[in-house]
């Protein structure tokens, strides 16, 4: 990758600051919704906590089956007698009181093991699509307002920034206000019992802040955390949960210029491992270009094709069977004459019939001869 | 920044197109698609009319009360969104005919996206129309039994 | 209101309703259709002057019992011969899911969702969901009106029977 574009980096005002950044590789990897998809359901399940119904539930009774010759099912009953409870039927899920169907245990396996080359792709990619403005409008992220994407912010906008306040008057101010609004307004009473459980309301992704921890210094952290939908994330530690919520591509991100400049050195390149990955490449294009309309129309592609087999009127096999009787289009195409044959009324002229002339008095005589 | 070559319209496409956030899903009708793109002229999912993935798409949407604004997309544009649509307001005095021509030009005339141009068209004519006045639809009249009911 | 887009017609091949063999002789047989499957079930069988079941035509019926009764040679035959739009009872692609005025029918909770209609007047209708108040359904009843998108229940809740 040699001539990589360039990216401006934004000021506090939200006015061009004039730096700009060459685009890291990491933001030409592929675009892969599968590989993100997949990893994005293992992950997400890593913290999760185990539950079950007691091991006792329906089993603590001491019922024995009838056996046969009673004229009741074989289930097991209650025993004893006394109370409504003798004889009535026990342990079974269909049961009244029974345990439940292959009750849940606390050693189901909860967690997923993702394989961290896969992770580490998805990671990639996720970046990749964060760049390009088409998946952060499909995400439901409101960017008309926001300078460029990916949207870099000059970190001396960003030190020393310890007040929400001046949190919120720099997203508004970098264009990032409507997304925080879309957030903002999205909060809903959770449905179910999670509201219960600590989790008693939904909302809005809004943009992900990410920073570089030695050189923005981690006071921004607390500047954002309470601005709702808003999330923070070191650039060393960037998380596919956050960088592709629900496994859908395209996370509205807030890079710092140090962040942004640190992405070379943590992922590398396609052709040199990362500094901070073990033996980590970026994954490599497929196609080296994606635009398939233009590679069909390249003159490359159209020069070597081969002329079309056939034209608009070449005949088609393997097409539905016109009858020439019952479809007239087709009878015109079998027979030029048909058209002429039903102007003249061919079919509906009947066949003339003379009256028969007058048999001669020769034939008579010849008839009665003898 | 020009767009990056691991992604094209196509791709986009295909990554959006069985679920993103203009998607409207109905079980009824037989399961109508719609879209709520403002980009996409008939709000209807498909390749073509989806606006916000091509680089090249037309949006006209009413203005206030009356009028419509009527944007295109700057192409090779799109990484900076705030520069990256072209918009204009008619307002309301002027009249629909120079309307549609106006944006006949700059649709179809200029080949930006000729194929979208009548649609565009009828667009701004079904905006323009709902911004007028509809008249209450008549009472309706009692026949048969009941009316005879009511006259006794 | 605009009314619907021109159509071929609605042909329904069976409008009564599909009821359960023997739903009509015990209580405790409900209607809902389902498909009969005893060894000797003569609904199953398509016995003659038996109830039709949904997934196949009387024409088709009344063949097979005409091989049955011996005039045709072979089923194959009749299989191939039964007209293609006549196979089953499912509405012509054109007209499935149609309303008797043409529309088709679309869901909408708030005025937003009927906007998704103003260029499909003529073959959507919009079709206010149960949950809606009857404050917020005069506003969706006014914007169908605006946008020429016909409602195929304006009166809902909005007025009270008298």
């Amino acid at each position: 990758m040699s001539n990589r574009p360039t990216v401006g980096i934004v000021g506090a005002d939200g006015a061009s600051s004039g730096d700009t950044h060459t685009l890291p590789a990491v933001f030409s990897s592929p675009i892969r919704p599968d590989i993100v998809q997949t990893v994005h359901s293992g992950m997400a399940k890593n913290k999760r906590q185990p539950y079950a119904v007691s091991e006792k539930a329906g089993e603590q009774t001491s019922a024995e089956s009838w056996g046969t010759g009673r004229a009741v099912a074989r289930i097991p009953r209650v025993s004893g007698g006394g109370t409504h409870r003798a004889g009535q039927a026990a342990f079974g899920n269909m049961c009244r009181a029974g345990r439940m169907f292959a009750p849940t245990k606390v050693w189901r396996k909860w967690h997923q093991k993702v394989n961290q080359n896969q992770k580490r792709f998805a990671v990639a990619s996720a970046i990749a699509a964060s760049s390009v403005p088409a998946l952060l409008l499909a995400r439901g992220h409101r960017i008309a307002t926001v300078p460029e994407v990916p949207l870099v912010v000059a970190s001396s906008a960003v030190k020393g920034l310890v007040k929400t306040q001046a949190a919120v008057t720099l997203l508004k101010s970098v264009g990032a206000g409507p997304d925080v609004v879309k957030a903002q307004k999205s909060r809903k009473l959770r449905a179910g019992k999670g509201k219960l459980r600590g989790r008693r309301y939904k909302l809005r992704r809004g943009p992900l802040v990410v920073y570089s921890p030695e050189t923005d210094g981690k006071e921004l952290v607390r500047a954002f955390r309470n601005i709702p939908g808003v999330e923070t994330s070191p650039v060393t530690a960037l998380n596919l949960l956050q960088l592709a919520p629900g496994g859908h591509l395209g996370r509205f991100i807030i890079w710092t210029s140090d962040a942004f400049k640190a992405l070379d050195d943590i992922y590398g390149s396609t052709t040199e491992a990362s500094s901070y990955k073990k033996d980590f490449l970026l994954p490599t294009n497929v196609v080296s270009n994606a635009d398939i309309t233009r590679l069909i129309n390249s003159s490359e592609i159209q020069s070597v094709l081969k002329e079309p087999k056939g034209y608009a009127t070449t005949k088609r096999t393997g097409v539905q069977k016109k009858n020439p009787l019952k479809n007239r289009q087709v009878l015109l195409r079998l027979n030029p004459y048909a058209a002429q044959y039903s102007k003249d009324k061919v079919g509906q002229t009947g066949v003339e019939h003379k009256k028969p002339e007058p048999l001669g008095e020769d034939f008579k005589k010849v008839l009665h001869e003898n | 920044m020009s767009q990056p070559t691991n992604v094209s319209d196509d791709l986009l496409w295909q990554v959006v197109r069985s679920n993103n956030a203009y998607l409207i899903k109905r079980k009824t009708g037989g399961g109508a698609y719609f879209s709520r793109d403002p980009f996409n002229l008939l709000n209807k999912h498909s390749r073509t009319h989806a606006g916000f993935v091509n680089s090249k798409a037309v949006s006209v949407q009413p203005s206030g009360e009356k009028g419509v604004s009527f944007s295109t997309k700057k192409e090779g544009k799109s990484n900076t969104p705030a520069k990256s649509l072209n918009t204009h307001k008619f307002k309301s005095g002027r009249s629909n005919q120079k309307v549609y021509k106006a944006i006949s030009d700059n649709v179809g005339q200029k080949s930006y996206r000729s194929d979208l141009n009548l649609y565009a068209i009828q667009r701004a004519s079904a905006v323009l129309d709902s911004q007028r006045a509809k008249a209450d639809a008549p009472e309706k009249k009692t026949r048969g039994a009941k009316a005879r009911k009511t006259q006794a | 209101m605009v009314s619907a887009k021109k159509h071929v017609a609605i042909v329904k091949k069976h409008p009564k309703k599909w009821h359960r063999h023997q739903s009509d002789t015990f209580m405790c047989v409900p209607s809902a259709w389902r498909k009969p499957k005893g060894i000797d079930n003569r609904v199953r069988r398509r016995f003659k002057g038996q109830m039709v079941m949904p997934s196949v035509c009387r024409v088709q019926v009344e063949r097979a019992n005409e091989w049955v009764q011996g005039r045709r040679a072979t089923l194959c035959t009749i299989w191939e011969e039964a007209e293609p739009n006549l196979i089953g009872f499912g509405s012509n692609k054109k007209t499935r899911h149609m309303m008797p005025s043409g529309h088709k029918a679309f869901l909408v909770n708030n005025p937003r969702d009927v906007e998704l209609l103003l260029m499909h007047n003529r073959t959507y209708a919009a079709e206010i969901a149960h949950a809606v108040s009857s404050r917020k359904r005069v506003d969706i009843v006014a914007k169908a009106k605006a946008l020429g998108v016909k409602v195929t229940n304006p009166r809902a809740r909005v007025t009270t029977k008298a």
